[in-house]
């Protein structure tokens, strides 16, 4: 599933976290994280999104992920929505 | 909060309101003014200017309940939406601090106290300055430390640019031409970059270098490339985005190429070029703590026949067909450019045109 567009999923709210994924060359993905708490659950959203990329079989895309505090359940569902909408053929 | 993109006249004259009862002024150029709306009043707005967000404004009375990370996030959703993978915001240096915590870096602060005037730059996640500070790290480690600089559009490169370049290269032990790379000049970015390139080839101790985004940039310096308008803050308005280039270059630009010194042709012609070569004059060589100085050196402009040479009038004289009085302005591979198939459609452009770049 190679990332053909740009998305955006989530906001910059509190508790909330944002998910952009940009179409990059080649087939590698590549992940930024910042967030708020990344002290302590900064390798947690890593692994996470990693986790994510990996299941969605996502390729060829740069990922940025900025964390104001989500839940993981949250997370997983930006990411999910980022990843299918940057995927979309249309 | 109901959100909804603004058109309407009334839609706008509302925006406006919000905007000066925050002491903030309309942008100007938004290609997407959003709203929000609680009860059908306007209670907070932001807009994008090309990849920056501008004019984000919250109304009094819901501050502090997030209103501005809803809009920012909006805004930054449509960009990435559009394709834009640097995004950049300007902000009052007092009100920086909320956006770093949206995940935005702050780039550079700066004020002018003749106007009062004072914005800070942010850029969008982490990734952008850094990235660029190691690109740049890797071309500056074999080079000498106190390097000379010279920033130059070249739009066309001329005469007058080759002499600023000779004198500053014979001036240091090593010089690096920053060639602004934002592609909104008449002379494409990749044309500018291979004449200075070839036409500086000769001289052993230069390096060409993009400029990428934080040199002269729509970020750094958006009315450089706009037709300045006579009246109202503009000039005032110039000042400052001057004053935060030039504040970038200091902070980021010249600490990473190790450059120790900045030279510049005076500016006969340009309004702009002029408010900002006086402005380098103050602005890097300030001392102060952890401040990296940098030396400013002015050459007068070259002259032929009497006359500065200058890029724009290679351009009035392109538009007025005087290619005979071109060529004595330019150094040859410009020449031989300008005679060649590739210059055919940028010709036209010219002839066409009234840009100021």
């Amino acid at each position: 599933m190679k990332a053909v567009k740009n998305s955006a999923a989530g906001t910059l709210e509190s508790s909330d976290v944002l998910v952009s994924v940009i179409p990059a060359g080649g087939s590698a993905v590549s992940l930024s994280v910042d967030s708020i708490v990344m002290k302590q659950y900064g390798r947690r959203i890593r692994s996470v999104a990693e986790e994510m990329i990996g299941t969605s079989g996502l390729s060829g895309a740069s990922v940025m992920i900025q964390d104001r505090g989500a839940l993981e359940c949250t997370l997983r569902a930006r990411l999910e929505t980022a990843i299918e909408r940057s995927a979309a053929e249309k | 909060m109901e959100e909804r993109v603004l058109v309407t006249k009334r839609d706008m004259a509302e925006r406006a309101e919000l905007l000066r009862s925050r002491g903030l002024a309309e942008p100007g150029g938004e290609d997407l003014v959003l709203g929000f709306f609680s009860d059908g009043k306007l209670v907070a707005t932001g807009a994008l200017v090309g990849n920056i967000l501008q004019g984000i404004a919250v109304d009094r009375e819901i501050e502090g309940e997030g209103a501005a990370a809803a809009v920012t996030s909006s805004l930054v959703k449509r960009a990435v939406e559009r394709g834009m993978r640097r995004i950049f915001i300007y902000s009052k240096p007092q009100e920086a601090g909320r956006f770093q915590e949206l995940g935005f870096t702050l780039l550079a602060s700066a004020s002018v106290e003749s106007s009062g005037f004072a914005a800070s730059l942010l850029e969008w996640g982490s990734e952008g300055i850094s990235a660029w500070k190691r690109d740049a790290a890797v071309i500056a480690e074999d080079k000498p430390s106190m390097a000379g600089s010279v920033v130059v559009n070249c739009n066309p490169f001329t005469l007058g640019h080759r002499r600023l370049i000779e004198y500053a290269s014979g001036a240091c032990r090593w010089l690096y031409v920053l060639v602004v790379q934002e592609d909104r000049s008449l002379f494409p970015f990749d044309v500018r970059f291979r004449l200075v390139s070839e036409g500086t080839a000769d001289l052993s101790n230069v390096t060409v270098v993009p400029g990428g985004p934080y040199v002269i940039s729509s970020a750094t310096f958006p009315t450089y490339f706009t037709r300045i308008r006579a009246g109202g803050d503009t000039e005032k308005i110039t000042g400052l985005y001057a004053a935060l280039d030039l504040e970038m270059f200091r902070k980021h630009v010249a600490p990473t190429l190790r450059i120790g010194s900045r030279f510049v042709g005076t500016e006969p012609f340009c309004p702009v070029t002029s408010v900002y070569n006086e402005m380098m004059k103050r602005i890097l060589p300030a001392p102060g703590e952890d401040r990296h100085a940098v030396s400013v050196v002015e050459m007068p402009r070259f002259r032929e026949e009497g006359v500065p040479v200058s890029a724009s009038r290679v351009r009035d004289l392109i538009r007025e067909r005087k290619m005979k009085d071109v060529e004595k302005l330019v150094p040859e591979v410009t020449w031989k450019w300008l005679n060649s198939e590739d210059a055919v459609p940028v010709l036209e452009k010219i002839r066409k045109s009234n840009s100021r770049h």
